[in-house]
């Protein structure tokens, strides 16, 4: 029966299965598990019958990984033949290790559950996962075993019944005498189910590719001609490179790559010479990709270079691409991180004909990084590789790869040990008992932070909202406008509703502006970028609004990100007020303004900004659809004061008389700040006491009895006054109106100043 | 079609929603005495000497392993 061939999902792969959909099944009568002939033009396959993706349902379709394609010899979208198989069950298989694989003891069983179900033939190559592969460090490394003989001959399936001898020959010497029937050339490197979650992408890069190498006269037939090329673009790590690799594999072209450097000569010419050479090349063994790394180093704008030499190799790869002589079926696919330096004579329809951004990768496309990274890794049963996906954003593919790296490498720290380096095999037991577990993973994660966000990163705080005492309405009211556009996007999109762009809380100092932001960073499952006013300001003219661009830039890739701006009063005065020649700080304020409510969307990114003088910041900065939410973070009133007495005091050993109660009510005027002073210095005062009073010996065992009475925070009280005074009380009554106004339809008829409740 | 992070062994355990079946499916590998038994609303797996359980959404179900691709198939779908 004729089947089209499809990929299969990330994580199926590698396991000798194909998935049959379920309507050619029952014509075939076909059970899950029986053995399937793969009949291609290159060659056969032989796979277990897995069952078929639920969206395949009825389009006969049969998804079969890298390794079976490239031994049936058939590509993605091919038509092939599929029947059924009646396979015989292995009595004995020997295989053959390379020659570089120094294992000591019987690998045998450990091949054999690897191999197990799967059908193999004389002369083919299987890649086994070994565990952590001892081939190198990089995790999930396959092995390429070589099938020296089998009995009986033939295609055989290999059960636990096999017996597996390891061949004394290394596999480099046993000749692969079966690339006509059943084995491949080799297995391919890259295949389309090692890449993870740039599904849609992939599709496009193979429509442009691969559509115009298979059927040219699809093109001829339109009278349209065939595309040139493609540029991929997108941050560092994402998968760039990996994808043309793929392509190339998967249709079995030629493939040159360029880097930039490489092409660079000193004699005049011979730059421009050797780029007509590679293509050149390509064009004898058309079809043929030629892949360009980096492509902003030897196509830079012609206008802003400095050299000739530039300009030159520009000019040639532009005739090159879009020429006089018909290239025939040579494709370039063009990768750069920094699409906008690439000279723009270059991206247009004839050159490069389609420009994909390859982006970061985001939940679902972690998950399935995670998964092909993990393919051949023995993981422990706790590790959930979907939390693992949640809790990694803006992480590339890179980043994740790097995860799992040292992951793997932590569960190999922990056998180090029993490993004898001095001898040259490695135990096939120690080998055997590796496993990566959830601490390992978890001890991984603390070390790698996401590449796109090095610059800007911070360690997101380990403050909860259970550290901020008091402010109840405050939290809810900061909850509702981070947390719950992130959580419930499905409300939000059914009401209409687009989340806040942005927050402004004020206060007076100490109030806990930035302890609340720092929660919410925590709380908020997000990316954190936190800006500290005067460092985004710069010597040189422009480079301060270049940096804040850079900041909202980098905030979009990651996204969903919180940026705080602490103290946003620092850079986003009232614009005309002054404030030197140079009026850094008005075009400063100018940018932040187009970033928040300019032409393109803050997707997903949340701005929060404190400030304790909302009054000399810009007012168009503050209106609806920019800092559009104004959180007003109170002097405490009674009750809050103790919350934050009971936060402060939560883990100090207080004595039995301590009356949070009383404390509560006689720190009237006092902030958070002063209230953590006040507990800083009761348990000081207590400290000082006991130092002084026990000698020095005695500190260990009498350390446990001390504790903080009354009388310390009356002490305490005595040193530590209120910052919130009768003057601050009057300029706070007076931006309070202010913003009361601005905010009418949040004051509920209250009279009472809301500084001081 | 959802994940489900259960293993059989060191198989995970994957589940596919049909519009008249919900199949859930897991290379076990081929051992030689690899059993299969639908009790109930819960399916034993006897791999040598482990044994997994795992519950099914709804009772009428078909259950075998063929080549080590373990597979238990139920007609009705219960939401």
């Amino acid at each position: 029966m004729k089947l089209t061939v499809k990929p299969l999902k990330q994580k199926d792969a590698g396991r000798g299965l194909a998935a049959v959909d379920r309507a050619a099944m029952d014509e075939m009568d076909l059970e899950n598990g029986d053995y399937i002939v793969i009949d291609g033009d290159g060659g056969r396959a032989v796979a277990r019958v897995w069952p078929g993706y639920p969206e395949d349902s009825g389009k006969n379709v049969v998804r079969i990984d890298g390794q079976l394609r490239q031994e049936a010899g058939v590509g993605i979208d091919d038509q092939i033949e599929v029947e059924k198989a009646d396979v015989q069950v292995a009595k004995r298989v020997t295989v053959a290790l390379p020659q570089n694989l120094r294992v000591r003891g019987n690998v045998g069983p450990m091949i054999r559950n690897n191999l197990s179900g799967q059908a193999v033939t004389q002369g083919q190559t299987v890649p086994v996962s070994f565990g952590l592969g001892p081939l190198s460090s990089m995790s999930g490394q396959k092995i390429p075993l070589r099938i020296a003989e089998t009995d009986p001959s033939g295609t055989v399936v290999v059960t636990d019944q096999t017996d597996i001898e390891v061949s004394e020959k290394p596999a480099e010497q046993i000749a692969g005498d079966a690339p006509t029937e059943g084995g491949g050339e080799a297995t391919p490197d890259v295949a389309y189910e090692d890449i993870g979650g740039l599904d849609s992408e992939l599709e496009q890069v193979r429509e442009m590719i691969e559509l115009p190498m298979r059927h040219p006269e699809l093109f001829q037939q339109l009278g349209i001609e065939p595309p040139k090329g493609v540029l991929l673009h997108g941050p560092p790590g994402t998968g760039k490179t990996l994808m043309a690799k793929a392509v190339a594999n998967e249709i079995d072209a030629h493939f040159t790559t360029i880097s930039g450097p490489e092409i660079m000569s000193k004699y005049y010419g011979e730059s421009e010479e050797q780029l007509r050479e590679v293509f050149e090349e390509a064009e004898e063994n058309a079809p043929a990709i030629v892949f360009i790394d980096e492509i902003d180093s030897i196509a830079p704008k012609r206008g802003e270079t400095q050299g000739d030499v530039e300009r030159r190799v520009v000019a040639q790869l532009l005739s090159l691409m879009d020429g006089l002589d018909e290239r025939g079926d040579v494709i370039v696919i063009g990768a750069t991180n920094r699409v906008d330096a690439i000279d723009p004579a270059l991206r247009r329809g004839g050159r490069f004909d389609r420009e994909i951004e390859i982006g970061v990768p985001d939940k679902e496309g972690r998950k399935e990084i995670l998964q092909v990274h993990t393919r051949g890794m023995p993981l422990s049963e706790d590790i959930d590789l979907e939390s693992y996906a949640e809790n990694t954003h803006g992480f590339v593919g890179a980043d994740l790869a790097q995860l799992t790296k040292e992951g793997a490498m932590n569960a190999l720290r922990r056998i180090r040990p029993d490993i004898d380096l001095e001898s040259d095999e490695i135990d096939a037991e120690v080998l055997e008992s590796l496993e990566v577990s959830k601490q390992d993973f978890k001890e991984a994660l603390k070390g790698i932070e996401p590449s796109a966000l090095r610059e800007v990163f911070v360690e997101v705080p380990d403050t909860s909202w259970d550290s901020v005492g008091g402010l109840e309405d405050t939290k809810e009211r900061l909850r509702e406008t981070i947390q719950w556009p992130l959580e419930y996007p499905e409300v939000f999109e059914q009401m209409d509703l687009n989340a806040a762009k942005g927050v402004l809380l004020y206060g007076p100092p100490g109030t806990g502006k930035t302890l609340l932001a720092k929660a919410v960073a925590n709380e908020a499952q997000s990316n954190f970028i936190s800006i500290k006013g005067p460092e985004l300001l710069n010597k040189f003219v422009g480079e301060s609004e270049k940096g804040v661009r850079e900041v909202f830039s980098k905030a979009r890739e990651n996204a969903p990100t919180v940026v705080f701006f602490d103290e946003i009063d620092s850079i986003a005065a009232e614009r005309g007020s002054g404030g030197g020649d140079s009026q850094v700080g008005e075009r400063v304020v100018s940018q932040l303004l187009t970033e928040l409510d300019g032409l393109e969307a803050m997707e997903d990114v949340v701005v929060i900004a404190t400030t304790n003088r909302p009054d000399l910041i810009d007012s168009a900065l503050i209106r609806p659809g920019r800092l559009d939410r104004h959180v007003h973070v109170p002097v405490p009133d009674e009750d809050a004061r103790r919350a934050i007495f009971q936060v402060h005091t939560r883990g100090k050993p207080l004595a039995d008389g301590v009356d949070l109660d009383q404390l509560a009510r006689r720190t009237e005027g006092y902030v958070g700040a002063d209230i953590e002073a006040v507990a800083r210095e009761a348990s000081m005062a207590a400290t000082r006491e006991f130092i002084n009073s026990v000698d020095p010996d005695d500190i260990d065992d009498s350390v446990s009895n001390v504790r903080i009475t009354m009388d310390h925070f009356e002490q305490a009280l005595d040193e530590v006054g209120p910052s919130v005074d009768e003057d601050v009380r009057e300029q706070y009554d007076e931006i309070e109106e202010r913003f009361d106004h601005a905010e009418a339809e949040l004051d509920d008829g209250e009279t009472v100043s809301r500084t001081f409740q | 079609m959802t994940d489900q992070q259960q293993l059989v062994g060191d198989a995970p355990l994957r589940r596919y929603e049909y519009d008249d079946a919900v199949v859930l499916a897991a290379d076990i590998g081929i051992t030689g005495d690899a059993t299969v038994d639908v009790v109930d609303d819960t399916a034993t797996v006897v791999v040598g000497d482990e044994q997994y359980d795992f519950d099914l959404p709804s009772g009428d179900a078909r259950a075998f392993i063929r080549n080590g691709v373990l597979t238990v198939e139920m007609s009705e779908v219960s939401h």
